[in-house]
Order: C-alpha cells, then sequence, then structure tokens
C-alpha cells in the first residue's frame, strides 16, 4: 500500500508538465483533471488503516478506517466537475473569437 | 527551433523537481498515527448521536452541514457562469439523430435510471451513496435524452428557466432546514444537537432531518449540472 | 495476492495518465481519460472508499466526458 505515494508524485508532476508545454488547449484542461483526480486518489490512500472496514456501521466493528478525508473528497470530486465545465466554457468563446486551437497563435495575435 | 527544446528541458527539470519534494512530503506523513481524535468520537458515538449507519453522510449533513452549503454555492455559481457565457450558435453535430433501435433501448432504459436514483438518494443514511450521486444520475438522464433524442425534443419540455427554478427551490430548502435548527433552540444547521427525533439506527425513518437534506441536495446538484450541459450543446 | 493487483492497478493508472497527455490524435486522449477515471475507480474500492468511488464513477466516467466532446464538436479541432 505504500507504492502509491510515488504514483501520486509522478502525476502530480506529468499533469503540471503538460500545462507548461503542450499546445492544444484541451489537452491543457485534460492535464488540469489528471492533477485534480490524483489528489481524489491521495485523500483515499490517507484515510486508509491496515484491515480496516469501510465506515458503515450496521454493527460494531473493531477497525474502521478513517471517515473524514473521505467525506471532503465527496465534496472535492463535485467541484471537479464545475471548473472543467467553467475551463470548457471559455475555450469555446475564445474558439469563436480567434478560429484556432492552438495557443502559441493566440498569443501572437493578441486581439 | 532551439528556442522551444529549451523551454521544454527547463520545464523537464523543474516538474521533476517538484516531483521529488512532493514525494519526500507525503513520505514523511505516511505511517504516522497523526491526530485522529475527531474521527475516533465520529466512529464511537457517532451512530448513537445522530441515528445514521453512514458515518460519511452523518459528516456531510450533520455535523460538517456548512461544508455542504459551500459546495452546493459552487455548483451554482458555477452553472451561472456557463450560461452567461455560452451564444447560442449553429451546431452540426445535433442534426443527426440515432436509429429507432437505440432511442427504443434509451427508452428502455430511463425508468430504471428513475428508480436507482431515487433509491441512492432516500437510502443514503444507510448504504452507499448519498444526495451527490443521485443527483448525478438524474443530470445523466438529462444528456441522454438530449443526445438520443435531440436538442428540440429536451427544450420543448425542459428548458433553462423551468430547470434553474427547481435548482432555486432545492437551495431554498436546504436553507429552510438549517433555519429549523435556529428554531429548536441551537445553532445554524443543527440537526442531532437539538434532538430532532433520531430515531432508531437501520430504519428509513431515522436521522432527524437527514433525508430531506438529501433530497434538497440532489434536486439542486442533478438541475445544476443540467443546466451546464444545456448551455454548452445550445444551438439556435 | 491483492498488493499485487493493486500494484498492476497503479502501473496502469501511470501509463493511461501517460498516453492521455502525450498522444498525437485528441480523440485518443479523451477515451483514455474515461479508462483513466476507471481504473481510479478500482483502486478507491481496494482503499475501502465506497462513497467516493460511486461519485467519482458516475463524474468522471459520464459527466465529464460528455463535456469535452460537446467541447470537442463546438470546436471542431480534431487535430
Amino acid at each position: 500500500m505504500i507504492l502509491v505515494f510515488p504514483a501520486i508524485a509522478i502525476l502530480i508532476s506529468m499533469g503540471i508538465y503538460a500545462v507548461l508545454t503542450q499546445k492544444n488547449m484541451i489537452r491543457i484542461i485534460i492535464g488540469i483533471s489528471i492533477v485534480e483526480s490524483a489528489i481524489i486518489l491521495l485523500l483515499g490512500a490517507i484515510s486508509y488503516i491496515p484491515d480496516g472496514v469501510a465506515p458503515i456501521l450496521d454493527q460494531p466493528y473493531d477497525t474502521v478506517v478513517d471517515p473524514l478525508p473521505q467525506a471532503l473528497g465527496l465534496t472535492a470530486v463535485v467541484i471537479n466537475a464545475s471548473t472543467t465545465a467553467i475551463m470548457l466554457a471559455l475555450v469555446i468563446k475564445l474558439y469563436n473569437r480567434y478560429q484556432t486551437l492552438d495557443i502559441h497563435e493566440i498569443r501572437k495575435l493578441r486581439g | 527551433m532551439k528556442k522551444i527544446n529549451f523551454d521544454k528541458v527547463f520545464s523537464f527539470i523543474l516538474v521533476s523537481l517538484l516531483g521529488l519534494f512532493i514525494m519526500k512530503v507525503l513520505y514523511s506523513v505516511a505511517g504516522e498515527e497523526a491526530a485522529r481524535f475527531t474521527a475516533d468520537h465520529y466512529i464511537s458515538y457517532g451512530v448513537d448521536e445522530t441515528g445514521a449507519i453512514n458515518i460519511i453522510t452523518a459528516i456531510l449533513f450533520d455535523y460538517r452541514a456548512f461544508d455542504t452549503l459551500g459546495e452546493a454555492t459552487v455548483i451554482f455559481t458555477a452553472a451561472s457562469v456557463v450560461a452567461l457565457l455560452l451564444p447560442r450558435h449553429e451546431a452540426s453535430m445535433l442534426k443527426t439523430e440515432f436509429t429507432p433501435v437505440v432511442q427504443q433501448s434509451i427508452a428502455f432504459i430511463l425508468p430504471f435510471l428513475w428508480i436507482i436514483s431515487i433509491f441512492l438518494i432516500s437510502y443514503g443514511h444507510l448504504s452507499p451513496g448519498g444526495g451527490f450521486s443521485g443527483g448525478v444520475i438524474i443530470s445523466a438522464m438529462s444528456i441522454l435524452i438530449i443526445f438520443t433524442y435531440g436538442y428540440r425534443y429536451m427544450t420543448r419540455r425542459f428548458n433553462v428557466k423551468k430547470l434553474s427554478l427547481i435548482e432555486d427551490i432545492g437551495a431554498l430548502a436546504f436553507l429552510t432546514i438549517g433555519l429549523a435548527g435556529i428554531i429548536a433552540g441551537g445553532t445554524f444547521l443543527a440537526n442531532s444537537q437539538v434532538g430532532i427525533y433520531p430515531g432508531t439506527p437501520g430504519e428509513l425513518l431515522s436521522g432527524g432531518l437527514m433525508p430531506l437534506s438529501n433530497f434538497a441536495v440532489a434536486a439542486k446538484v442533478g438541475t445544476g449540472l443540467s443546466v451546464i450541459f444545456l448551455s454548452l450543446a445550445r444551438e439556435d | 495476492m491483492i498488493e499485487i493487483i493493486l500494484m498492476l492497478l497503479i502501473l496502469l493508472l501511470v501509463v493511461s495518465a501517460a498516453i492521455a497527455l502525450f498522444s498525437k490524435k485528441l480523440l485518443n486522449s479523451i477515451i483514455t481519460l474515461s479508462i483513466f477515471s476507471a481504473l481510479l475507480v478500482i483502486i478507491l474500492i481496494i482503499f475501502q472508499a465506497p462513497d467516493l468511488a460511486l461519485a467519482e464513477a458516475v463524474i468522471a466516467a459520464g459527466i465529464t466526458t460528455s463535456f469535452f466532446i460537446i467541447t470537442i464538436n463546438k470546436t471542431e479541432g480534431v487535430n
């Protein structure tokens, strides 16, 4: 279970690298979405206690996993979808104005 | 050409330094028996105090209900921004309709999606699910209708005005449930501290005002995401 | 036994994220993002978090993917 943490670091680095160097605007948004999903994985992995059960107590158990990061992660999932929707709406507006999805072209034109 | 290569190498070095730093921080957090006092209190006394079996729903709608109010505000803001930004223009996709085979299959599935979403919402305090999952399935239903039957078929029944009216009713219901806590003598959004009928754990009618909160949040989340999709797919 | 399955799933997660970010066509990236979300749901179930897995499954596999497909159709940037 301890192998999750290098994978989370690699996912965050790959997402930020895609935001810095990709040309297509939709690839940049996919990069941001991957960073947000890696944070959800981090919240799920922090709350794990070895040999624990899920926090639904229909009968008293011995060891239960930590319910607090999971509750906050549930809010984070819905917020991720909302911010991705706003970013995509901005991409559609930019395409209507400049007729291209290439971010180097838009930087050259400068309205 | 040389400048672009220098940019890529530089950002690769920066990003790998960031990755190593994050890995070092995460390993020092990993196996620590950090402050779990709050979680121990929630697990030991959660079922007795709130009457809900699902501890996560008890945290989201009773102990920390103010965070749920903040999240509902985020969805409301996102729906307003997307409906404001996007103009209507002539698109080419939604004139391609599907064959009657697909239409009949989707028409067969839609009532079962209703049943699944209402089951997830009303049994939110007894099994995994809750208001968020059920509400998102309701918005997935409207996305299916737009894809298979066309945009005009959907807006003849539910345009943006009607859906945002339901969203406002959901938000106001959640706030009224919060005011009921003040009337009963406690703080805002207090559910179990003032003793509003905890009930026996395991029944459907238990947990105070939690089932009503579940329905209000599900109405808000479902119609909010539907308004976002209708604004993105708007044509003519 | 479950340690080996978890290691395989985490490896597949990183590989699918790499394919989603650095592939040539745009449509391949979006479909691979959907596969990434499905693998994330299975890993969250192994970590005993059923509420998170349910919400992530419905949102990231249904809502976010259809948002991306509608945007590609409006901008016609299949490149």
